[in-house]
Formats: C-alpha cells, structure tokens, sequence
C-alpha cells in the first residue's frame, strides 16, 4: 500500500497529473494536426518519430532553448507572469475532472474535487481569458493590443452561453460537482438499461443540444477556426501572441494545448459520461477514447470553417446562442421538474 | 545528436520576407506549403511574425529601399537564426545587376545560410534546400 501523501504526490506530479496531461496534450495537438492535414489532402508531420508524434514536442523542446526576447516597452513583470498563468490555469482546472483512481483499477476521481467544482472550473476559464488579454496587453504591440481586445471580447461573449449550457447537466445531476454528475449519469444511463422509460428521450435530446453550444462556445475559447480573428494572421500577424518568442511562446503553445484537453475533458465529463464505460476497460481507457473524440471533433469544426468576421462573431454569440442557451436551460428545468 | 539540435533541425518555422521580389518566386515559397508538396512533413510552419520564426525565406533583389526594413526584421528574430536565399535575384541581384538602387543579393545586407537558385525556383528545388539547410545544421 502505498502512503497517501505519496499517493497524493503522485496523483498531482505523474498520473493523471502533470506528466500525463502534458503527454496528453501533445498527443493532442499531433492527432489534431494529423487530422486537419488529412482533410486538406496532405500528410502532415511525418519524419518526427513515428509518423510525426513526436513533433510537438519537438516544437517544445525547440522553443524552450531559443533567445527569449524582452521588448523594451514591454511591461516586464505581467509579460513574464502571463504565458505561466495561461499553462497553469487550464492545468489546475483539469485537475478537477473525474480520469481513474491510483488505488482502484475500475474507480475514478478527480484529484480534488468538492460541492461547486463545476463554478471553479468556468471561474479558471474566466481567468485564463484575463490573462489572455493581460499577455497581450502588456506586449505593448499594436498587433498585440488589437488581437488582446479581440480575444477578451469573444471570448467574455461566449462565456455566457457556455457557462449557462454547462449549468444543464447540473441541474438534471442536481450537484454542482462534476464527479457528481458524471455518477449520475452512469446512474441513468443504468436505469434506462435496467427498465426503459420514455423519460429519458427529451433528456438525451437537452443534453445533445447542450453538447453542440458547448462545442461552438469551447472552438470560441479555444480560439480555433471559426473564431479565430484574435490570431487572424493575415490582418494583425499573430494576434495577442506577436511578442512572445522562446520558452514564453513554449509555454503559451503548451497552455493552449492544455486547454484543448480541458475543453474535450469538460465535454466528456459533462455530456458523454465521462471516464465510464463497459466494464473490462478501465476508466482512464475510456477518458482517452471520449476525448480524443471531442479533439477530432474540435478539429474538424476548425478545418470546415473560414474565419468570422467580428461582428457576425459577437453576433452570432448574443443573437442566436444566448437565446437558444437560455431556451435549453428553461426546458431543463421544465423536464427536470418532471422527473 | 543532442537533444536540442534534434528539436531544432525538426521545428523549421518560416518567415518569408519580399524584398523587392517580382512575385515569381513568393508564388513558389508558397506553392512549398501547398498540399501538393507540403513542407509540414519536416515540421515547417509559416509563421507572421518574426519572433515565431526559425528561418527567414528571402526573395527579390534586396532594393536600398528595404534594406533598412529587412536588417530590422531579421534583428526581431530570436537566435538561432537561419537565412535562405531563394531565387536568382535573392542571391545576386539577378537581372537587376548593377541597376544604381538594389544591394545585389541578400548577403550584402544579411548572412546567408543556404541559396536556391533559379528563376524562379521550382517548389521542389525549395524544398530541396531547406532540407540542405536541416542537415547542416545536423538533421
């Protein structure tokens, strides 16, 4: 048996800690630019170990020993503080999310996890926009403050949407803590199997709607194709980013592969059930095959599109998905009410 | 090989600068990123801004105009730095020699690590040389 502040140690540093979500989130990024190079009929990273998979961690590697370069009227302190924030912050916030237990090969949970995680979980992404804005404000680049204004702009108008559609889950799980609503949703799931109830058609159906704004609004926060004008590089060059070279540049490349796991990882743990599936598989199997899903999903969504302008961006968010958002959490509520 | 020479020689990401170029030869550094012949198998991405980039792809006949401009844009570059001369004009001045207003090639202004020539050069002939550049610095 193995002591529980090992244990804990562990859990934070290895597995499914730091080193398992960086690997994870490379893993990523290969599979989603594989996928997108597929789609436009090329071949994509090939000559980086095995078919290019170890290509973002080439880019890494490379980054982290390049000149790292200060601008003279750059604001030093939150320039150096900012890419940090944006690896830490998504880092912290999938340390809330339900992937296997050390201890038990069928169980799972999350590292931490408490009564109102899910509020922790939109508060980090709340903060990461900020820190997002801040990167690019304190670049001090015009190509840097447009692409930062952009940024917070998308993506506070997104956040609404989001966050009322994440709250749907919620309220049929009547528990603000993911791991609750991943149990019961393998609770339900149980039922309906068990003895099947005509119930369960306009829950699915609420969650199926739930599950398409949280991919508009998650490609919106991701910053991804459709919405990608805070980084458009044919207008301001690299957007909030246009400063930042070296390990900084590493590390925002990090953070946003990070959160392209966290974003898959909410959508799996909120709508597909999360880590549960068929019994001789365990969890962590299941968390892998969910997510790597939601990238290829992701993905596809960013290799369809062609950028937004801004106005039909912020459009698009308080015309038609904050409506429809509050439309789906009324009908929540109505058939939870029901139950 | 150590490890950073290996990420380094696997991560080329471009930044392409005209510099007086007649277009020819931008039209081909862009068809290298085509599908067709997709430059990404070697880890290459075309980046905008300068502080991304690996390597500098330069087209065109330096002119005393951009000289200033092209200095300035490699100096934004973080080290290690790679210069790539495409095209003809890039590496002498081309058919613009000894016209009173061009620097006659990229390494008057700038050092130059690989030259392609060719005018202009096919997207192989580019691809060609950035792989001659990767096993220089030790592919």
């Amino acid at each position: 048996m193995i002591p529980p502040v090992l244990s804990s140690l562990i859990q934070v540093f290895i597995f499914p800690g730091f080193i398992f979500i960086l690997s994870y989130a490379m893993f990523c990024e290969w599979v989603s630019r594989k996928f997108v190079a597929r789609l436009q009929n090329r071949v994509g990273p090939l000559y980086t170990g095995w078919e290019g998979i170890l290509q973002p961690l080439a880019d890494s590697i490379k980054l982290l020993a390049k000149e790292d370069i200060t601008p003279k009227a750059a604001d030093k302190f939150v320039f150096a503080l900012m890419p940090v924030a944006v690896f830490a912050l998504p880092l912290t916030a999938i340390f809330l999310i339900p992937i296997q237990s050390l201890t038990n090969l069928w169980g799972y949970s999350p590292i931490v996890s408490f009564e109102g995680d899910l509020i922790i979980v939109l508060f980090l992404l709340s903060v990461i926009i900020l820190s997002i804005f801040l990167a690019g404000w304190s670049s001090a680049n015009r190509f840097g403050i447009i692409g930062a204004t952009r940024a917070a702009l998308q993506m506070l108008a997104y956040e609404i949407p989001l966050g009322i559609a994440m709250i749907g889950p919620a309220i049929f799980a009547r528990s603000l803590s993911i791991g609750k609503i991943v149990e019961w949703q393998a609770q339900s799931m149980h039922n309906f199997l068990s003895a099947p109830n005509l119930m369960a058609i306009p829950v699915a159906l609420l969650l199926a709607v739930g599950f398409i704004i949280c991919t508009v609004c998650l490609l919106a926060e991701l910053e991804l194709r459709p919405f990608d004008s805070p980084e458009a590089e044919t207008e301001i060059v690299h957007g909030w980013q246009v400063e930042y070279s070296g390990k900084k540049l590493g590390l925002l490349r990090l953070g946003h592969d990070v959160k392209l796991v966290l974003a898959s990882a909410l959508l799996t743990s909120l709508f597909l059930g999360g880590p549960i599936g068929p019994w001789p598989i365990p969890p962590v199997v299941w968390f892998l095959l969910k997510t790597a899903v939601c990238v290829l999903i992701l993905s596809n969504a960013s290799a369809l599109f062609a950028r937004l302008r801004i106005d039909q961006m912020l459009g698009g968010s308080w015309r038609y998905l904050a409506p429809l958002s509050i439309l789906y959490i009324m009908a929540v509520q109505i058939i939870a009410g029901l139950m | 090989m150590d490890i950073v020479t290996w990420a380094r020689t696997r991560s080329p990401w471009l930044i392409h600068f005209n510099a007086g170029a007649c277009n020819a030869c931008d039209i081909e550094v862009v068809a290298a990123i085509t599908p067709r012949f997709d430059l990404e198998r070697f880890g290459a991405l075309l980046k905008g801004s300068p502080r991304h980039a690996d390597v500098m792809v330069v087209t065109g006949s330096v002119s005393r105009q951009v000289r200033e401009r092209l200095k300035r844009i490699y100096e934004q570059m973080p080290e290690p730095k790679f210069v790539v001369a495409v095209g003809a004009c890039a590496i002498s001045g081309g058919v613009f020699q000894q016209c009173y207003n061009v620097m006659e090639g990229v390494d008057k202004v700038i050092p130059v690590d690989a030259y392609i020539p060719g005018c202009s050069p096919k997207p192989e002939a580019i691809l060609d040389g950035v792989v001659k550049l990767l096993k220089s610095a030790g592919y």
